[in-house]
Formats: C-alpha cells, structure tokens, sequence
C-alpha cells in the first residue's frame, strides 16, 4: 500500500483522541494437497486479503478488519475505528519513515512457483513409504501445506515495514487395523521455508514415522492411571513446558492478573536444572519470523534461567498494561484478528544429565516418546496433554508399550518436579490456538524426567 | 466489487478458458466484538470480510482457487488457478450440482443487528452484575457481548442460484474468583435476544465459578459418573466424524457398516436438523446446494444413517442427506452435522446422582483436541466436578482424568437427563445432548 494512504488511514484512526494507531496489511497464498486412499483427494489454493486496524487509548483498544482495500473501504475502516474511540477531534498528521530488517529466513524453492507433479510426488512419497513399511496399514493421509505471507505494517510512532514470510509442512496420519481395531500414528514436520524442508525430512521418512506409531500402537495395551515417574522425550514433548507454563507467561493473561505466572519475575519458579528460552529468530524455524505482527523484530528471550523467571512475553498493549519492553511477541492469525502476545519457538534448553541415567534412574514409569496436543487454564496452571506413544519403564529399561495416556498437572508444581533435563534438544512443529488465532509453534526439549505425575489411563 | 460484477467477470473468464461446469460460492461476514475489564470497554472489535470460492469441474474433476481481493485480475486467474488444480485431482465423484427438486420452507427466524453502543452497554452491564454477584469478584473478569451476521451466495453453470443469512448476538460473562490464595475463573455464554435474563447469567457464571473452589484430588479406580450436558456434547462434537460417510468409507471410522445395526442404548435418539427450534443459524440447503433436512441417526440405539455430501453418497450408491460443508468459503467440500442432538431423556439430574449412589459428577472435560482419537474413539481427558455421595452432590474435585471409548459409552448409557445443553450457535452446526449416567468409568487420580 502506498505510504500516502497509510498515513491518511493512521491519522484518521488518531483523530477522536486515540494516542496510538496501527495499520496491518496481508495478502497471504495459503495452498494445500491432500492425498487420501492412495489418490490426490483435494487441493485448496487461496488468497488471504485484507487489512487490520487498531488504536489505543490508554490500555482500551478498537480494532476493525475489512477485506475491502479499495481506498474508499480503508478509509471507512479507519473512520469506524475513530468512531469507536470517541468523539474528541484532533488533527493526526503521520509521517511514515520506511523501515527494512534483515531477512534471516531464505527461501530456496518458493511453494507456488514449484511444478504440481513435484507436489503431489512429495506425498505419493510418504505415503508409499507408509504402505510399504506394514501390511496392517489401511490408510494414508498425507497433507501438503504451504504458506506464502506478505505483510506490511505502519504506526503512528513512524514506523513502516515489511516482510514476506513462508512456511511448509507435510503432516502424515496413518492408520493400521488389526482385528477390527483401529490405531493411529501422526508425524508432522515442519519449516519456516519453501519445498527444500523437505530436503531436511525426506517424505519417505515422514510416512514411515507415523506407519511405525500405529502399528507400536496396534501392538499396545491401555496406558496404567495413576501418579507415576515420567520421562518425556525431546521434540514435540516440549509441549509439556508449552502448556504447563509458556501461556501462563504471556502478557495475554499476565498482562490482565489472569495467570498464576504474575508478580513472580525474579522468584525461582522451577528446578535449577531448567532454563527456557523463546527464540524467534532461529533460522527457518517453524514459529520464526523476521519481525513479528506488529512490526517489531523477533528477540532471543531466556523466559527462565537456572529455574528463575527472567522474563514474560510481552505484546505493545501487555507493554503499556505492563509498563515493560515488549519481546517481539506479538502475532496473529491473519488480518481480521486482533494481534496479541503468543509464543514463537519455545523450548527447554539442554540440561546437565544424560539422557541414558534419566531412564536407567526409573525403576517403574512411563517413557512418553511421542506427544500429541495439550491445553492450560493460566490462571490455575491446571494443564493437559496426551501420549500418542508411550511405553513402561521397568528396572531402568524401556519395555512394552501402551496407548491413550494423558498427563496432567499443575504448572507451578511441574516445573519443580522436572528434576532431570538431558541433553539431546530437539524442536516439534504445532499450531497453537488462541485468542489471536492459530499460529505456528516450535515446542523442545531434551529427554527430561517428572518425579511425579498423574498418568491418565485406565 | 458488487457480486453481479464478480460474476461477470469470472463467466467471461469461464468462457475464455473453456470451462462449461463451475460454481460460485460467496460468503460474506460481519461482525462486531466488545470486551470488557473491570468497568471499562478494554476491547472494541469489528470485522468485515468476504470470501469467493471459484470450484470448477475439468475433465471429470473438480478444482478450488478462493480469494479475498475483488480485483479483475485476481478474478481472472482464479479460473486458471482452479481448472490447473483440477487436473491434479485423481477422484471423479465431484459435482457441480443442477439443484433438488424441492427446498422446505424456512421458518422465519427474528434476528435484529445489534448496534456497537448496545453491544457496549450490555458487555458494562453483564460485567457490573457479575462483580455485584460475589465480594470475591476480582480484576481480570471479563464481560463480553458480540455479535455476527453472514450471508451466503451459491450460484452455478447449472443455473441454481441460492442466497441466505442469518446473524446471532451472544453474551459472555467470564469471572475470576479469588478466595485467599486460590483463583479460579469459568464462564457462561447465552444467546442474546430481548428475554435474555443478564442478571441471571452472571450469578451463574459466578455460581459456577464458586464451585471450583477447594477442589480436592481423589484416588485412582472405577467410578459411576455423571457426565454434564455441556460435557456430553463436547463428546459428541469431537466424535461426531465418526458419523460422516467420508471417514467411514476411508476406513476411519468405527461406525462403518453399522447402519441398521445397534450402536447405542436403547435410550438413545440421536437427531440432526438444519432448522431446529431455538437456533438463529438455519437453513434449507447444504454447501452443494442439496436441499437439506432433519434426519434421524440413531433412532432408539439402531444407526439409521451416516451423514453424506454428493460425493461419498455417488460412492454409496445413495442419494445425499445434504450434509455438505465447507470449513471456510476456501475449504473443500466435506461433511458436517447441522443441529446434532442427543434428543432428551426422562430424569432431572438429581435422579441421575441418585441413581450413581456414589461416584462424580462431571462438569470439565479439558484437552479434547488432543486427548481423543476419533479413529479408535479412545479419550482419556483432564476432568473436575463433584464428588456424588449418597445419591447427593458435595465437594468439587479436580486433577483426576476421564478415560473411556466414546463408541463404547454410548452402548454403555445407563440414563439420560431431561434437559439440553448445547454450545454456543455462532455457526450452523450446533452440538446438544443432556447429562448422561454411566457406571464403572475410569479415572486416574492421586
């Protein structure tokens, strides 16, 4: 959008006694393919168009979205917002000085430019791989999804930016049966970058992954309940730290008194063997952008040092309810959503034990070796998430495996009871849901240890 | 851009690239948000947004390209994009459909838009009777008031030309409690409409949100539950794939095949309806443009019938029950139920507490995206309640969870509870079902 009408929009927003303003521009190429019962089942191919505008007053908000960007529905957009605001009328002269950050996620073959053959081999690929590697398998679906975003944002403060930002991922569900019961297996990697992620997870593998889950669960009893010891692998099982405190530190529900995380910076809050960091900057990672949706670069944040809370994650209106620095956090779905705190790539960091002494410490648990989602109140701290391949730890070694755990707990109590952190840091790739939408995560960790956790089994 | 000039634009485009059999479909949305914290609006939102989804059959096949930007040029590519897309497509099932014979009537249903200075008024209001509720009302609780109103164009190569809307207002009270070191928050949601009782629905968000307090833990074992009416039909909503022929006939669900069979208790009726009573979000037509209507799925514990778009019921061999939907404008056809209840039984819940004797009362099933596998129907998922003693409610209780298999608990019904509940209807499809007893359930606790 051109620099003029921006600053005609920003001053109209300002007009009625806002004290700041923001514009959101998107268009955004979201594709997918899906193949299902060996054939190509669907393809989606849309364009995402629009803009959001938001302004402050104090620590109130009015934010209005519209697909309409012709001059004149932008202009109407920004006058609803003023109307929102008050009626107090001041002349808003906005002087828009562009503004380039570097790009530390290149980009090798751009999804929407690549040949459909080149696509839909990428499935038949993994869903070959997933066939071939078990008679039992009786279904494949393998999902193809890229992402091509282009954003452009100005404020009141002056500030104008872009940023184009891509992602890719194939997700594979398999499904195995035997004896008329089902079981499942997912695998779903994913790259903040065109079609060369796949270059890092060759499709092959990515079906085999999620054939392998479903047949160790065809092979499954039902998980014990009760309190047990628990070692949760690396990858997605950071989702464990995900859920039981990351929503819980950001301004989202720190910012409102809604999470059990406030008024704690500086009070040790987990076992000194945790340090956890959102980082979204890593390159190419799933949940890293240059800048975030609010045109502020993504930072390296150690959120908790040696079991100290460093830091929250804060958004520009958790800043002003705050009075801190924002983190480069803020993020949002699209256009049509209010932009808000959330995390990028989160993870505990490598610890001092190793991983062979964290299950040989275990004379009866569960190896939780593969997790699927989870969800948190922050206000409690009272988390879920599930186990979607697990197995009994006996005498210190990894023996049968078993199916449809869940673990809960409390996220205060958890981060003290993490009393073993190994050494082989990995990322999963997730979507994360909340109020600002459905946004890419990374979760990690190394192989850790919970002394005491409740197993939800039967 | 005006509808009638997208539409010409994509026809002399359609024509250019030779493309005979195609569809539009149009959504457009509005909707306007206000959130409150402690006496002030903190949160104003309003949202306008319109979508097209240019679908086309090639060759047999049929290919999708949707976009939000009404510009010529976009429009245009959009044809290109969608018949390129269709030749990638290995199933030929699709259709563009000619349209029913005939659509029922739709009851007229009242929706009046609510303007942003009412929606700010009823959020302040909501929120100063919801701190009025309790002394333990504490900062963070918030109030909202939202309302939403779409309509919806399907128009075809055919000649079948189809238009509805329809809008809802809902509120919102969301308190936090605060009773010495413990916080606890829950909420209540309610359709708006003139008869809407505030008051009432903030003492029970409040009530609801009091009963949290001093939960206590519980051991491990076998228990009589009582599941909630909102807990049941969050149930059923993660489960209600099981009823959809596509994931029956991609050997994803266990429901295959059991039409005619019993899948469920006696007691169970099981109804979907696209115009039932009490919902704003009706319709005659499904999002193929089949004429859609009420059906029984399980009537009396027997399946009757799964729920079919045009292409699994082409596979079938049988006619569509006018279950098409699409999860965006942009999405590809799939399946989705319309108001799918779990029809009522003939016990108030405390009969059903006295029925358990002993057990609990479930009233939070946390984490269902994750904790339940639709294939298997297995769930095991972070619950609270109430401890049932004596056939009476007593303590809350919490950090526990609720393991099962869905397809398993519907066999396993024991007695159903006289009253509804259903979620939220901001959309056409709509979840209800009343309390259910169920004996021996497992849960995992201390």
């Amino acid at each position: 959008m051109q620099r003029a009408l921006l600053e005609e929009i920003l001053g109209i927003a300002v007009s009625t006694g806002a004290d700041f303003a923001e514009v959101f521009c998107e268009k955004t190429r979201n594709g997918s393919i899906r193949l299902l019962d060996n054939k190509i089942d669907a393809v989606t191919d849309t364009t995402i168009s629009g803009v959001g505008i938001r302004a402050f007053f104090g620590v109130n908000t009015v934010f209005a979205s519209t697909s309409d960007v012709t001059r004149n529905g932008l202009l109407a957009c920004a006058r609803s917002v003023a109307e929102a605001v008050g009626d107090a009328a001041k002349f808003g002269n906005v002087h828009l000085t562009e503004k380039i950050f570097p790009n530390v996620h290149p980009v090798s073959i751009v999804p929407s430019t690549a040949e459909m053959k080149y696509k839909t081999d990428l499935l038949r690929e993994a869903n070959s791989a997933a066939r071939a590697y078990d008679a039992r398998v009786s279904q494949v679906i393998a999902n193809l999804i890229t992402v091509d975003r282009t954003v452009q944002i100005a404020n009141t403060e002056g500030l104008l930016t872009c940023d184009r930002h891509l992602r890719t991922r194939m997700a594979a569900s398999v499904t195995a049966v035997e004896n008329g019961e089902n079981q499942s297996g997912f695998y779903g990697p994913g790259r903040g970058m065109g079609l060369e992620t796949f270059e890092l997870f060759p499709p092959s593998e990515i079906g085999l992954a999620a054939a392998r889950q479903a047949i160790t669960n065809l092979k499954a009893d039902y998980c014990p309940a009760g309190k047990m010891t628990v070692a949760i692998e690396n990858g997605f099982g950071g989702v464990i730290f995900h859920e039981a405190c990351g929503h819980s530190l950001e301004a989202t529900s720190v910012g409102i008194g809604t999470s059990q995380m406030c008024g704690k910076l500086g009070q040790k809050i987990a076992n000194e063997k945790i340090t956890a960091i959102d980082d979204g900057t890593i390159a190419n990672a799933w949940g890293s952008t240059n800048i975030d949706d609010e045109g502020n670069p993504t930072q390296r944040n150690v959120l908790i040092e040696k079991g100290i809370l460093k830091k929250y994650m804060v958004d520009r209106l958790g800043s002003r309810r705050m009075g801190m620095a924002m983190t480069g956090n803020s993020r949002r779905q699209n256009y049509t959503f209010e932009p808000t705190s959330r995390m990028t790539n989160t993870y505990i960091d490598n610890g001092p034990d190793k991983n062979e002494d964290i299950i040989a410490s275990i004379e009866y648990g569960l190896y939780a070796k593969s997790m699927g989602g989870g969800s948190v109140n922050p206000l409690t701290g009272d988390f879920n998430f599930a186990v979607s391949e697990g197995y009994i730890i006996r005498n210190g070694k990894i023996c049968e495996p078993v199916r449809g755990a869940s673990l809960i707990g409390n996220g205060s109590q958890i981060l003290m009871d993490i009393d073993m952190v190994g050494q082989n840091l990995d990322m999963g790739q997730g979507m994360c849901g909340s109020s600002s939408g459905s946004v890419p995560t990374d979760v990690g960790q190394p192989l850790i240890r919970v002394s005491s956790i409740t197993v939800g089994g039967r | 851009m005006e509808f009638v000039d997208i539409k010409k634009i994509i026809e002399d485009e359609a024509k250019i690239r030779s493309v005979s059999e195609y569809e539009l479909y149009y959504a457009k949305g509005t909707s306007i948000s206000t959130e409150t914290l402690k006496d002030e609006i903190s949160s104003f939102s309003s949202g306008a947004d319109v979508g097209l989804c240019f679908r086309c059959k090639v060759d047999g096949k049929i290919g999708y390209a949707a976009t939000e930007l009404f510009e010529e040029e976009e429009l245009r590519a959009l044809v290109t994009r969608a018949a390129e897309n269709a030749k990638i497509i290995e199933k030929t099932e699709g259709e563009i459909f000619a349209g029913s014979k005939e659509y029922e009537p739709l009851p007229k249903r009242k929706y009046i838009p609510k303007g942003a200075g009412e929606l700010k008024r009823l959020a302040l209001d909501i929120q100063k009777k919801t701190y009025g509720t309790d002394a333990r009302v504490t900062d963070g609780t918030q109030s909202a008031a939202v309302t939403s109103y779409g309509e919806l164009y399907i128009s075809n190569s055919h000649g079948l030309d189809l238009y509805r809307a329809a809008g809802a207002s809902l509120v919102y009270s969301m308190p936090v409690i605060k009773d010495g070191d413990e916080s606890q928050s829950e909420y209540e949601i309610e359709l708006y409409s003139d008869d809407t009782d505030i008051e009432a629905l903030a003492v029970s968000a409040v009530k609801k949100t009091v009963g949290k307090l001093g939960a206590r833990s519980i051991p491990s074992g076998k228990y009589n539950v009582v599941i909630d009416g909102e807990q049941m039909r969050a149930l059923l909503g993660v489960f209600s794939p099981a009823f959809s022929a596509k994931q029956a006939q991609s050997g994803l669900s266990l429901l295959a095949g059991k039409e005619g069979e019993k899948v469920a208790a006696d007691i169970v009726t099981l109804t979907d309806d696209p115009m039932r009573e009490g919902m704003p979000f009706i319709t005659n037509f499904d999002a193929e443009g089949v004429a859609a209507h009420k059906k029984t799925v399980i009537d009396g514990g027997v399946l009757k019938t799964l729920l079919y778009n045009l292409e699994t019921a082409k596979k079938a061999g049988i006619e569509s029950t006018g279950n098409a939907s699409k999860g965006g404008y942009d999405a590809p056809v799939g399946i989705s139920p319309y108001a799918f209840f779990i029809e009522a039984g003939d016990k108030s819940t405390d009969e059903l507490c006295k029925l358990a004797g002993n057990g609990i009362y479930i009233t939070d099933l946390n984490g269902l995206h994750a904790g339940t596998d639709a294939v298997t129907g297995d769930f095991s998922l972070e619950s609270a309640g109430y401890m049932i003693e004596n056939g009476k409610k007593t303590y809350a209780v919490k950090n526990f969870t609720l393991a099962g298999n869905f397809f398993k608990l519907l066999i396993d019904i024991v007695a159903l509870s006289d009253k509804i509940e259903y979620g939220a209807p901001g959309s056409y499809t709509v979840i209800g079902s009343p309390a259910a007893f169920l004996r021996d359930m497992s849960v995992a606790g201390e």
